[in-house]
C-alpha cells in the first residue's frame, strides 16, 4: 500500500512537469504583454521595454522556463508581477477559501444525493422517483451564475436570511471562535458559505443522484440480495449495507472528479458571491497576464486534482475489498 | 419494511435540508455598524464600502487600480488633495509658491505624525519623490513626474523641487501619497501589505479578494473623523454590488455600476442615489495610418454616421451622456462648440461621394472594392459589446461591410498599442488635466498615439498647453487642438461616461467628488 502510494506520488512529477510546459507554452502563444499591461495605457513603449527587461520577458523562451523550473524546483514559484508579492504564500492565502467551498459543496451534494437516489431505485417509478428525476434533471441543466442570482435575490434581498456577499471567518477560526463561545463567529462562517456551496453543490447532487440511482437499480437486481432478503435481513440493512455499498464504487469515481472539478471551475461561483479563492485570483491573473500566479495557481490546482484522484483511487480498496493495491 | 426505510430516509432529508437551508437567520456580520436609537445620530459605526476589484497594492508610489486609490487616500495623504471642482487645496502642504516656472516649493505642515508614531518630515517627501523617479521601482505613473529633475528638502518642513522645463499640470499630480521613509528603505513591499500613512484611517487587516479594514485615527491632524471603522469590501459581480447596498449588507457603492441597475437604485427608499458626470470618455479610436482610414473623408463620413445620441440613451440609458470632444463637461477647458462631425447620415453620403466612393448595389465601392472595416472593443464592458454591435448595424445599413473582432483586453489592447487596429471603441479615465488625454494621445511623440496621428499645428499647441501656466491661454490652445483633432476624427467621442454614487440614508457628510474621491470620508457620520 505505502509503495503504491510512493508510486502514484512519484508518477505526480512528470504530470506536474508536463502541466509546467504546456502552460509556459501556452502563455507565451496567446497575445498579451504582461509590461504593458501593467503599465497600462499611458505607458511608453520605453517603459514597457524597460519593465519586460526587469522582469526578465526579453530573454529568450528556453532560457525564461529553465529559470522558472529551476525556482520551481527550489519550491519558490515567483513574485506575481501585478501585486508584487511572492506566488507561493498568495495561492496559499487563496486555497483554503477554494477548499472549504469545495468541501462544504461536496459535503451537501452528498447528503442530498445519497438519500434522493436511494429514494429513487427503491421505489423506481414512483412519484418521488420522478420528482427526483426532474429535480436531477433542473439541477444539472441550470447553470451556476443563474442559479447563483436566483439565490441571492430570494434569501438575500427578500428574506434577509443569508448575506449578499463574501466569506466569512475561516473554518480553522470558526473552531477557535466556537471554542470560545462566541456564536456570532460560527454563525457567520456558516451563513457567508452557505449559498456559494449550496449552488455549487446543486449542480453536483443531481449528477450523484441519478448515479446513485442507476447503480442502486442495478445492485439491487443481482441474487446477493435476492439471497439476503431470503435470509431474512431487514430492508435496511439490505440496502444500505449490502446494496449501498457495492453501488457507491462508480459514485466515489464521480465524487472525486466533480470535487477535483470544484476545486479548478469555482471561478464563476467565486465572481458572483465575492467569494476570495484561488479561482479569482487565476482569472484576474490571466486578464492581467501575471505569468508568475498563472503557473502557480494552475500547478497547485493540478496537484490538488492530482492528490484527489490517488484519495479515489485509494478508497476504493476500502470499498471493495477485492481491490488491493500491492 | 421499505415504509420504514423511507420513512428513515425522509427524516434524515428533512433534516439536512433544515440544517443547510434554515439554519441562518438574519447574517450576524461582526463590525457591522451599530443600530442606533431611532432619530439618534450615532458616532462612531462602521461604514461598509462595496468595490469592484480588489487593489493590488496599497503602496501609493505602486498603486494602478481604483480601489487602491480609495484605500490610499484614507489611510495616506498627499502634498496636496483635490476637492470636487478638481481645485488643488493643502494637505500635508500648508502652502506653496512657484517662484519661477521650474521650482516649486512646498511648506509643510508641522507635527504630523506617521501612523507608528513617528515624526512626518520633508525627508519623508524627498524620499517618496525620489522612489516614484526610479525606474528601477516600476512606478506606472512615474511619466506624470517625468519633468521633475531634482527635490530636495530645504530644511525639516520645506521640499523644493526643480522641474526641466515649466510643466502646468505638475499640482494636480501632487496629490500622490506621502510614504514614510523609514518603513520604504527597508524595501520589504510592506507599505504594499501593511500600509502606515498619515492619513484620516488607519490600516488594520487586507483579506485579499475579500476586504480592507481602516481603524479610524483618532490622532489625525485633521481632526479625528467620526467613524469607528471603513470596511473596503470587493464585490466583483456589478449587480451584486447592488444587490448588497438594497440588503443592508454595504453602506456605499459606486461606479461602475451597470446601467441596468441604476432604476432600482434610484426607486429604493433607503438610498441616496445620484447620477454626474465622470472624469472619463469612451471614444472611438482611427488608425489615421491605415490605407482606408488615412483619408480624413472616410473618417468622418464613418463619425457622420454614428448617432451618439441614440447610444447614450439607449445602451447607457442615460447614465453616459452624449459625447463632443476630448475636453470633458467637467473641465475649464470644456467648450460645447468643439463636437466633431454630428450624426448626418447624408453628409456621411456625400463625403464618401467626395473621397471617390461610388454606391454600386447597395454598398460603397472604390476601383471596384468595397468599402470595408473592422471594429472592435474589449470583451469585458458588456455595453462597449452592444455599442460596437449598434455601429456595425449603422455602417452596414448605409452601405459599408464592417467586420468585428472584440477580444479580451489583453489581446485587444496587444493589438491597439501595436496600431493592428482600424477602428477600435476603448477609453480613458480619470482625466483631470487636458494634458492627461491630450498630449500623449495626440502629439507625433507622444506613447499613447495608437492612430498615428501627425499634425505639427497639434503638436505646436500641446507644447503650448503644456508649457503654459496662464490658464486662459492653455484653455485657448486646448481648445483649438481638440477642435483639430475632433474635425479630423482622430478620437471620436462616442459618450461623457457617468458617475453613479449611491448611498444608504444613514450615511451622512460625505461630498460627491467626480474622481470617485473617498477623502470626505473622514468627516462622513452614521445615523438612523
Amino acid at each position: 500500500m505505502t509503495r503504491y502510494i510512493l508510486r502514484r506520488l512519484a508518477q505526480l512529477i512528470p504530470v506536474l512537469l508536463g502541466i509546467s510546459v504546456m502552460v509556459f507554452a501556452l502563455l507565451h502563444l496567446i497575445p498579451g504583454d504582461p509590461a504593458a499591461i501593467f503599465l497600462g495605457q499611458e505607458a511608453t513603449p520605453a517603459e514597457i521595454a524597460r519593465l519586460r527587461h526587469i522582469l526578465g520577458l526579453d530573454e529568450p523562451l528556453l532560457m525564461q522556463f529553465g529559470k522558472f523550473l529551476l525556482r520551481l524546483v527550489h519550491g519558490d514559484l515567483g513574485v506575481s508581477i501585478t501585486q508584487n508579492v511572492p506566488v507561493g504564500g498568495l495561492v496559499l492565502k487563496h486555497l483554503p477559501a477554494t477548499v472549504e467551498l469545495a468541501v462544504t459543496a461536496m459535503v451537501i451534494a452528498i447528503v442530498i444525493a445519497i438519500p434522493l437516489g436511494v429514494i429513487s431505485a427503491t421505489r423506481k417509478g414512483s412519484v418521488l422517483d420522478l420528482g427526483s428525476l426532474i429535480l436531477a434533471q433542473l439541477g444539472v441543466s441550470m447553470p451556476v451564475f443563474w442559479l447563483g442570482m436566483l439565490m441571492i435575490t430570494t434569501f438575500a434581498l427578500r428574506l434577509h436570511w443569508l448575506p449578499t456577499f463574501g466569506r466569512g471567518p475561516s473554518f480553522s477560526e470558526a473552531f477557535v471562535a466556537l471554542a470560545k463561545g462566541d456564536f456570532a463567529a460560527v454563525s457567520s462562517t456558516f451563513t457567508h458559505i452557505l449559498m456559494p456551496a449550496m449552488a455549487m453543490g446543486l449542480t453536483a447532487a443531481a449528477l450523484i443522484t441519478r448515479m446513485v440511482r442507476s447503480t442502486m437499480l442495478e445492485v439491487l437486481q443481482q441474487d446477493y440480495v435476492r439471497t439476503a432478503r431470503a435470509k431474512g435481513i431487514s430492508e435496511f440493512k439490505v440496502i444500505f449495507r449490502h446494496a449501498l455499498r457495492n453501488a457507491l464504487l462508480p459514485v466515489v469515481t464521480i465524487v472525486g472528479l466533480q470535487f477535483g472539478a470544484m476545486l479548478g471551475g469555482a471561478v464563476v461561483t467565486e465572481s458572483i458571491f465575492a467569494w476570495p479563492g484561488v479561482g479569482r485570483l487565476a482569472v484576474e491573473a490571466i486578464g492581467q497576464r501575471d505569468f508568475p500566479v498563472i503557473q502557480g495557481t494552475v500547478l497547485s490546482l493540478a496537484l490538488s486534482f492530482s492528490v484527489m484522484n490517488l484519495l479515489v483511487d485509494l478508497s476504493y480498496a476500502y470499498i471493495n475489498p477485492k481491490i488491493r493495491y500491492d | 419494511v421499505a415504509n420504514r426505510l423511507f420513512k428513515v430516509l425522509a427524516v434524515t432529508m428533512v433534516l439536512g435540508l433544515l440544517l443547510t437551508g434554515c439554519g441562518g437567520t438574519k447574517s450576524t456580520d461582526q463590525g457591522t455598524s451599530q443600530p442606533a436609537q431611532p432619530g439618534q445620530s450615532a458616532s462612531g459605526g462602521t461604514l461598509k464600502i462595496g468595490l469592484d476589484v480588489d487593489a493590488g497594492t496599497l503602496d501609493p508610489r505602486l498603486m494602478k487600480d481604483t480601489t487602491a486609490s480609495r484605500a490610499i487616500e484614507l489611510i495616506y495623504d498627499g502634498l496636496v488633495y483635490l476637492d470636487a471642482n478638481l481645485k488643488p487645496q493643502p494637505n500635508l502642504a500648508e502652502k506653496w509658491s512657484n517662484p519661477d516656472p521650474t521650482t516649486w516649493i512646498f511648506n509643510l505642515r508641522q507635527n504630523v505624525k506617521w501612523h507608528d508614531g513617528q515624526d512626518f518630515t520633508a525627508d519623508d517627501v524627498v524620499y517618496t519623490f525620489k522612489t516614484e523617479l526610479d525606474p528601477n521601482f516600476k512606478a506606472p505613473y512615474a511619466a506624470n513626474y517625468a519633468s521633475i529633475t531634482n527635490v530636495e528638502a530645504v530644511d525639516k518642513y520645506t521640499v523644493k523641487f526643480t522641474l526641466k522645463a515649466a510643466y502646468a499640470p505638475m499640482l494636480g499630480y501632487m496629490d500622490l501619497g506621502i510614504v514614510p521613509k523609514h518603513i520604504g528603505e527597508k524595501n520589504d513591499n510592506s507599505l504594499g501589505e501593511t500600509p502606515v500613512g498619515t492619513g484620516a484611517f488607519k490600516f488594520v487587516k487586507w483579506d485579499k479578494k475579500s476586504k480592507i479594514q481602516l481603524d479610524a485615527n483618532k490622532g489625525y491632524w485633521g481632526g479625528a473623523p467620526k467613524l469607528d471603522k471603513v470596511e473596503l469590501d470587493i464585490i466583483p459581480d456589478n449587480t451584486n454590488r447592488v444587490n448588497a447596498i438594497e440588503a443592508g449588507d454595504v453602506d456605499l457603492v459606486h461606479s461602475p455600476i451597470s446601467p441596468q441597475d441604476i432604476p432600482r437604485l434610484q426607486a429604493n427608499k433607503n438610498l441616496n442615489t445620484t447620477l454626474t458626470t465622470g472624469l472619463g470618455i469612451t471614444y472611438l479610436n482611427f488608425n489615421t495610418a491605415d490605407p482606408v482610414l488615412s483619408d480624413v473623408k472616410v473618417r468622418q463620413a464613418i463619425a457622420s454616421l454614428i448617432d451618439r445620441k441614440t447610444i447614450a440613451d439607449t445602451i447607457y440609458q442615460k447614465m453616459d451622456a452624449p459625447g463632443k470632444s476630448v475636453l470633458l463637461p467637467t473641465s475649464w477647458a470644456f467648450s460645447d462648440k468643439v463636437t466633431g462631425p454630428e450624426y448626418d447620415e447624408k453628409k456621411a453620403a456625400e463625403l464618401l461621394t467626395a473621397a471617390g466612393y461610388k454606391q454600386d448595389g447597395g454598398k460603397w465601392k472604390k476601383d471596384g472594392k468595397e468599402l470595408s472595416l473592422t471594429i472592435g472593443t474589449h470583451t469585458e464592458d458588456p455595453n462597449r459589446l452592444q455599442t460596437i454591435e449598434y455601429i456595425q448595424n449603422a455602417l452596414t445599413k448605409a452601405g459599408i461591410t464592417v467586420k468585428v473582432k472584440n477580444a479580451e483586453w489583453a489581446t485587444f489592447s496587444n493589438d491597439v498599442y501595436a496600431s493592428k487596429h482600424q477602428i477600435a471603441l476603448m477609453g480613458w479615465l480619470n482625466l483631470i488635466d487636458p494634458d492627461k488625454n491630450m498630449y500623449n494621445q495626440f502629439h507625433s511623440k507622444g506613447g499613447s498615439n495608437w492612430g498615428k496621428y501627425n499634425n505639427p499645428a497639434v503638436d505646436k499647441l500641446l507644447d503650448q498647453g503644456r508649457g503654459e501656466t496662464d490658464q486662459a491661454k492653455r484653455t485657448a490652445a486646448y481648445q483649438e487642438a481638440a477642435k483639430i483633432v475632433a474635425d479630423d476624427v482622430v478620437y471620436h467621442v462616442v459618450t461623457y461616461q457617468g458617475y453613479v454614487f449611491s448611498a444608504n440614508k444613514k450615511v451622512k457628510g460625505f461630498e460627491i467628488n467626480p474622481k470617485g474621491s473617498f477623502r470626505s470620508i473622514q468627516k462622513v457620520e452614521l445615523t438612523k
